[in-house]
Parts: structure tokens; C-alpha cells; sequence
């Protein structure tokens, strides 16, 4: 290994290319020791929607719908003297059964019991009028009262009509939200099934798929309607198969509509 | 997720991380270059030292002393005599030995001499060339070693990737950094071996060079003082 004139060199020559290699290793240390500072990935799940949802207008009507359950029953107070006066019509027939006890009774009283009856009816009616006007002076005396109830009433019938706009822009947007959905659920089948297998002609299938709240199949899809091949129709159950967990709408209100779902099923649009 | 949290990664680390092959293989580059390292070093002093020898010899052979001096001079010394020396001492002793004998042909003389001085300069130059085919070796292999390490690491790297379904690049990168240090360290103890080869064969040719034509202007002198 080495000559015998080296040997008087080689414990220096050996020192040194140890403190070679120790410089070698402080420099990597150094230059090389990279600290990742990496932030935890969030990888985030984004779905994309081919157009705009409607329940993005759904939470803002939400909460003016419950203030105005309670305004409701003023507007049933106006129109009660309509059955009050309905009433009336009733009380002959009561009459008439009196009439006929007394008929039984005292036949010859007969008139004077009829006047006397008309006499109650009208002082009844009066009474009734008298009501309503009691009812309705202290309304008009008290214009402060009546500006408020105006307010009232026109406040009602505008919540009302927001309450029933509302109603009818949720139900609408509900009804968005499940067509997207549905949508949403097809497309995902689509992106799974075998297209080779099913005929060009696009045939309609019809499956009844059972849900779970979580979107996940409970229990195998049934055939409701062929497309007349049966590749195809085991193709799309296959897809159905492969796409679970079906994407379902977050609000779980709706749930109930894709409980049993019926989908309809196009392979080739 | 998260998948890549503990990058943090030190020279250490990667080594302890690579599998046992790389490992091997770093272990090998490093003791040749930990060994090519140690030659380089002898090489440089005794390479340094033979051609200040062969100054000091050449500036006390040029003076034109008396060449018996010098002979003694030379051999009292404890320490056998090196480089230029060497040869002058083999060539003047055996010219010293023939001159001894009567009825020598002067040509024989410097025959003798000649083959000496040429023997003398042969196992000074296998000397000189100690360890530089070490050096070429290791210049020349080194970096296969270390690329055999890489590509081993970098299999290892990319068959745990087939595991994985997603496949991101921080699940790639520790392997095939873990794999890149075999290159690095082999290239390590390439680059100075090959350095160090190329200027000590050429020292050597410079020196082998000087002996030589030593050698021819000893013959001459020896010829005319016959």
C-alpha cells in the first residue's frame, strides 16, 4: 500500500485528507440542510357546477318568514263578522225548532211567539250591529289606535305577500335545487357508464335507486324501464354502482325527495 | 392530508433514510475517496520532495566540484539517496568499480554504468509512479459507483410511488435526493483523483524527463574523464 520512504508522510497525509472530508461534511451541512417549510396541505374538494344554484337565495327570505305567522292572525280578525253575520241564517233553523216544540205546546201562541222571535232576531241583530259599531267606534275614535292597525293591516298584507312570495321563491329554488342535483347525479353516472355498450339512439332507461341520507346506495338499483339491451341496462347499473356515493344537495330538508329516487337516464346525452 | 410535513432534511437524514444498497455504496465511495484523498497527499510531498532533491542535486552537481566529493558526500549520509542522487551514486559506483579493474575497454565501462544509472532510474520512477493508477482508477470508476447508487435509489423511490394512488412529488423527492447523494459523493472522490492523476503524471514525465537527460550528461562526463 505504501512505499517505505511514504511513511514518514503518511499520518500527515492521512490527517489530511480527513480534515478533507470533514470540511466536505461541514459544507453539505451547511449549504444542504434544507428545512421544509412546507404549510400542511388543504387540499380542498371543489365541485363544479355547470350553472349557478338557486339556494343562494334561499337563506334571505328564511328568516322574514317566521315574523310573519304572527301578524296572520289579524287578517283572520277582519274577516270573522263575515261568518258572525253568516250565522245568523242558522238561528232561524234554531227558531224553527222551537217553534215546533212550541207548535207542540201551544198551538195558539204560534203568532205571537213568531213576533216575539222576530222580536229577539232584530233586537239580536240590533245588538249585533250594536256590537259592530262598538266594535268599530272605538277604531275610529281612537285615530292613533287605527293608524296603527292601519299600519298593521298594510304591514300583514305586505308580509303576506313577501310571505308568499317567499314560500313560492323557496319552492322554486327547492325545486332547483333538487333538478341540479338530479342533474348532478346523472352526471356522475354518465361519467361511469360504458357508452359502447348502449345503442346510438340515446334510449331512455328508468332505474328506482334507495338512499341513504349520507348518498350512499341502500341496496341494489331496480329497473323500472329498459332500453331494450340488456349490456346497457346492466352498463348503467354498473355506473350506478360505481358512482356511489350519489351527490346529494346539503340541505338535508330535501332528503326526503331522493329517498326513493326514480331517475331518468339518458346514457348518450 | 397531509403528506409532506417532515421534509426536513439533513445530510443525515438522507443517508439514514436510503436503503441498504445506496448505503453500501456510499460506504465504498467514501473509504476510496477517504484513501485517494491520502495519496494525494503523499503524492504532493514526495513529488514536491523528489523534484527538490533533484534542484538541490542538479545546483550541486552543476558547480563542478570534484565528483568524488560529491560520491562521499552522498553515500555518508544515513539516509539512502533519492531521486537524481540515486542514480548518480548507482552510475558513479559502478563506474568506480570497472575503473578498479585493470585492462577494462572503456565502452564496457560505460556500459556498466549506463545499465546502473538506468536501473537506478527505473525504480525511482516506479516510486514516482506509486498510486497514480489508484488515482486514474478511482477517477474513472468513482462516478459509475455513484450513479449505480443513484439508479438503485431512484428504483426504490418510484416502487414506493406505485403504491399510492395519488401521486405527488413530495412522495418522489426524498428518494431520488436520498439516491442523488451516491452521485454526488461519487463525483466527489472523482473530481480530485482526476485532478491529482493528470498533474502528477505530468510531474512525473517532467521528472522522468530530468533523470534522463541526467543520465546522458553523466555518460558524457564520465566518458571524457575516462
Amino acid at each position: 500500500m505504501i512505499r517505505k520512504y511514504e511513511k514518514e508522510i503518511s499520518w500527515k497525509a492521512g490527517a489530511y485528507a480527513i480534515g478533507v472530508h470533514l470540511a466536505l461534511l461541514v459544507a453539505l451541512l451547511i449549504s444542504f440542510n434544507w428545512k421544509a417549510a412546507h404549510p400542511v396541505l388543504n387540499i380542498a374538494e371543489v365541485e363544479l357546477w355547470d350553472s349557478l344554484p338557486t339556494v343562494v337565495q334561499k337563506p334571505m327570505p328564511a328568516p322574514v318568514v317566521e315574523p310573519q305567522v304572527k301578524p296572520a292572525p289579524i287578517i283572520d280578525e277582519t274577516p270573522k263578522p263575515a261568518p258572525v253575520v253568516e250565522e245568523k241564517p242558522v238561528e232561524p233553523k234554531v227558531d224553527i225548532a222551537l217553534e215546533k216544540k212550541k207548535k207542540e205546546l201551544e198551538q195558539k201562541k204560534l203568532d205571537e211567539q213568531v213576533k216575539k222571535d222576530k222580536a229577539l232576531e232584530q233586537k239580536k241583530q240590533l245588538d249585533a250591529l250594536k256590537a259592530e259599531v262598538s266594535k268599530d267606534k272605538p277604531v275610529k275614535n281612537n285615530t292613533a289606535d287605527a293608524l296603527k292597525n292601519l299600519q298593521q293591516e298594510a304591514l300583514a298584507d305586505d308580509k303576506s305577500e313577501g310571505d308568499k312570495q317567499a314560500v313560492s321563491a323557496k319552492a322554486s329554488a327547492n325545486a332547483g335545487v333538487v333538478g341540479d342535483a338530479i342533474n348532478k347525479i346523472q352526471a356522475k353516472i354518465r361519467g361511469n357508464v360504458n357508452k359502447a355498450l348502449c345503442r346510438e339512439d340515446n334510449p331512455e332507461l328508468r332505474f328506482d335507486i334507495a338512499l341513504l341520507p349520507t348518498g350512499q346506495l341502500s341496496g341494489s338499483p331496480k329497473l323500472v324501464k329498459s332500453s331494450g339491451s340488456a349490456a346497457c341496462d346492466e352498463a348503467v347499473e354498473r355506473a350506478i354502482m360505481a358512482s356511489d356515493p350519489l351527490p346529494l344537495p346539503a340541505d338535508s330538508s330535501l332528503f326526503s325527495q331522493f329517498r326513493n329516487l326514480k331517475l331518468k337516464f339518458r346514457p348518450n346525452d | 392530508m397531509a403528506v409532506a410535513v417532515d421534509n426536513d432534511m439533513s445530510i443525515f437524514s438522507l443517508v439514514a433514510g436510503a436503503s441498504l444498497p445506496v448505503q453500501l455504496v456510499l460506504l465504498v465511495l467514501i473509504i476510496t475517496s477517504l484513501f485517494s484523498w491520502w495519496y494525494i497527499f503523499i503524492k504532493l510531498a514526495t513529488i514536491k520532495r523528489a523534484e527538490a532533491s533533484a534542484d538541490d542535486f542538479e545546483n550541486a552537481f552543476w558547480t563542478g566540484g570534484d565528483l568524488n566529493k560529491l560520491f562521499e558526500g552522498l553515500t555518508a549520509g544515513r539516509r539512502k539517496a533519492q531521486g537524481m542522487a540515486s542514480i548518480f551514486e548507482a552510475g558513479f559506483k559502478e563506474y568506480a568499480r570497472h575503473k578498479q579493474q585493470p585492462r577494462m575497454e572503456i565502452s564496457d565501462v560505460m556500459e556498466g554504468s549506463r545499465r546502473a544509472m538506468r536501473a537506478a532510474y527505473n525504480r525511482e520512477l516506479d516510486d514516482l509512479d506509486a498510486h497514480l493508477p489508484f488515482l486514474a482508477s478511482v477517477g474513472s470508476v468513482s462516478p459509475y459507483i455513484g450513479l449505480f447508487g443513484t439508479v438503485w435509489g431512484i428504483m426504490n423511490a418510484f416502487r414506493g410511488l406505485s403504491n399510492v394512488a395519488q401521486a405527488t412529488l413530495s412522495q418522489v423527492a426524498p428518494g431520488i435526493a436520498e439516491a442523488l447523494v451516491a452521485t454526488a459523493i461519487g463525483l466527489f472522490a472523482a473530481i480530485p483523483a482526476v485532478i491529482a492523476y493528470n498533474r502528477f503524471a505530468s510531474s512525473v514525465d517532467r521528472l522522468s524527463v530530468r533523470y534522463e537527460s541526467f543520465m546522458e550528461e553523466f555518460t558524457n562526463i564520465l566518458q571524457r574523464k575516462s
